[in-house]
């Protein structure tokens, strides 16, 4: 990856930025001709084809002589550090299924919107399929995947609840395959390449169709003792308030689920989902930035809570959400300063960094310690 | 709320004793998605054709922005901003992507044809889409079939559309390139288009509809909300196992 960076507006920092360029196309395209590259990025043939040679020198990528419209071209790819990995991320409305290397960097992605309440046997099947033609399309094949991790929905809340997805996954792809938490893996992506780096106490935070939470001590994530860990989501916020799909009164999520938020705007703005809400929040409209300030300051005051009892060094919070920017942050950051034994918000909370590949990264990443695991158990 | 920006109230459409289209209401409104599902022969080609100008109404009204219109041939329906991607799309294999986007409606400069603007605007129309097409002097035989759907859907924004109609554009392709279309068809709802997408796959439509119609025999059968509305419940109305009287 990129180490050292010159001097703004200096050949060397171009140099690197036409670089970087280079590597995102070509993580974008999987395969894709040095020709194509120019045309992609704009750069000229002769810039394209110093850059590629240096990235060749040093193990980024890799090329292989083919034939475009007749003519010989040099087709580049990324690297790959011995083997690769696949990570889905089932979502309640999409499918991430990313490919990765041994080192966790992105080889191939790609993204399904996926139906309401989908039935475990088809979303299965077409995780299956995404993942051999993922593979294929890079030239590789199932055996070169040294595993394959999926990223769940809560099964109270996606209602696979009998679903042994990984027994189903394993005998489709042949491949071994582990499965986590959706708020875990991303956790574990954060803690891997993203903002939780370092951390000894970090607290990732999604937030989106649901709130949920996941807690990092010394590296790894805190499974409580017996039942999983609840989560901030099923904090009580409203003692008076709706009851919870958990059978609990008043907690976060009936304040902040993305029904929560549509239901006062129904009138003035009709039926919205939740990335309609955040689009419009982010394009300046007051109605949608409202409710998601509201959301803000739910979801800090329980992050505030959480924070007393275990002052982490970071707090992550990602999800769509976060993707509204600091019509949501901002009333966090209130919540968090409102309490003055805590640690100043400026040092600790982050959005994160990953977005919506972090589930699937992170939990590509457990595929991969596993099949680790296997190895060594092995050897 | 503004008026919808395509409705059609009670349109018929009558090939000889055949009835296509019998009493259809249905509308779009901008940045919104409709499925439009239903059995074979149920009337979906028909009413997209309808949409783009190919085959006039026998009854009924075409409503766009509010005011009743005739779409008397493709050009007029271009012109008020409609586009449509049939199911046989008309694109020449021997010829390359932006040949076949611009194809009909090539810029020129004094008198020449304008390339350099024409793939310009061709890569802004696929970045649009988040389309991965690298090399766009490729012909289109040297595609997939998701590729070329995409470049079918990139010939729509030529025009500056306000409403686009997809029939089937997710039939016969790998679950990959059912991946970007859908992703396509997601992005033209992002940009603020309204967009009409005709399919058998009911699992596909709901994955990016808002509303799905249903129509049998050339009726409607039941409007559905698609973020509430069950599969089987559609499948039951697509089926004809339940009725919906109109509403």
């Amino acid at each position: 990856m990129v180490e050292s960076i010159g001097a703004p507006g200096s050949q060397a920092s171009l140099r690197e930025a036409n670089s970087v360029r280079i590597i995102e196309a070509v993580r974008l395209y999987g395969k894709i001709t040095q020709v194509e590259l120019a045309s992609v990025t704009g750069l000229s043939p002769a810039t394209v084809s110093n850059i590629v040679r240096r990235l060749q020198a040093s193990g980024t990528v890799t090329t292989e002589a083919t034939v475009r419209s007749g003519r010989r071209a040099q087709l580049v790819t990324l690297a790959r550090r011995e083997g690769l990995a696949a990570g889905a991320h089932i979502g309640r409305r999409a499918m991430e299924v990313h490919l990765v290397d041994s080192g966790l960097g992105e080889a191939a992605r790609q993204h399904l919107p996926l139906p309401p309440d989908h039935r475990d046997d088809t979303t299965l099947d077409r995780a299956a399929m995404l993942v051999t033609e993922l593979v294929e399309g890079l030239g590789a094949d199932l055996d070169d995947v040294l595993g394959v991790g999926v990223a769940l929905l809560p099964a109270a809340s996606s209602g696979w609840r009998d679903v042994d997805v990984a027994d189903v996954l394993g005998r489709r792809l042949g491949r071994p395959v582990v499965t986590a938490p959706a708020t875990e893996a991303a956790a574990v992506a954060e803690l891997r390449l993203g903002e939780l780096r370092g951390a000894s106490c970090g607290l990732y935070v999604s937030a989106g169709e649901d709130t949920d939470s996941c807690l990092m001590l010394g590296g790894t994530v805190h499974r409580g003792a017996g039942l999983p860990v609840a989560g901030i989501g099923h904090m009580r916020v409203a003692p008076a308030g709706a009851f919870c799909r958990c059978g609990a009164r008043g907690c976060l999520n009936t304040v902040v689920s993305a029904e929560a938020l549509a239901d006062p705007l129904r009138i003035s703005h009709g039926r919205l989902q939740l990335r309609d809400i955040i689009a419009a929040a982010v394009t300046g409209d007051r109605g949608c930035q409202q409710v998601i300030a509201d959301a803000g300051a739910a979801i800090g005051g329980a992050v505030a809570d959480v924070a007393t009892m275990l002052a982490p060094d970071r707090i992550a919070i990602g999800g769509p959400l976060a993707d509204a920017g600091e019509a949501f942050f901002r009333p966090i950051r209130d919540a968090l300063r409102s309490r003055p034994l805590l640690q100043d918000p400026d040092l600790t909370l982050v959005a994160g960094r990953l977005g919506p590949a972090a589930a699937a990264l992170g939990v590509a990443g457990l595929a991969l310690d596993a099949a680790g695991a296997a190895k060594a158990l092995e050897g | 709320m503004d008026a919808p920006l395509l409705e059609l109230r009670a349109v018929s459409k009558y090939f000889g004793g055949v009835q296509a289209l019998v009493d259809v209401d249905f509308s779009v409104r901008a940045g919104e998605v409709i499925g439009l599902v239903g059995d074979n022969a149920a009337g979906k080609s028909t009413l997209a054709r309808m949409v783009a100008g190919v085959y006039q109404p026998d009854g009924g009204t075409i409503l766009f922005d509010g005011r009743p219109v005739v779409i008397p041939s493709a050009q007029a329906a271009l012109g008020l901003g409609i586009a449509t991607v049939f199911q046989e799309f008309a694109l020449v294999e021997s010829m390359d992507v932006v040949s076949n986007i611009f194809l009909g409606r090539e810029l020129m400069t004094s008198g020449l044809l304008d390339t350099q603007r024409m793939e310009g605007l061709s890569r802004d129309y696929l970045s649009r889409l988040n389309a991965r097409i690298p090399d766009l002097r490729i012909r289109l035989s040297g595609l997939s079939a998701g590729q070329r759907q995409c470049v079918a859907i990139a010939r729509t924004l030529v025009t500056d559309p306000r409403l686009v109609v997809l029939d089937e554009p997710t039939a016969s392709l790998s679950v990959g390139q059912t991946a970007e279309v859908l992703g396509h068809v997601e992005r033209l709802r992002e940009l603020g288009l309204g967009v009409v997408l005709i399919s058998h796959n009911l699992g596909d439509v709901r994955a990016v509809a808002d509303r799905v119609e249903v129509l049998r025999h050339g009726r409607n059968n039941g409007s559905f909300d698609a973020s509430t509305a069950s599969y089987e419940d559609i499948l039951s109305a697509v089926t004809g196992a339940t009725r919906h009287r109109r509403r």
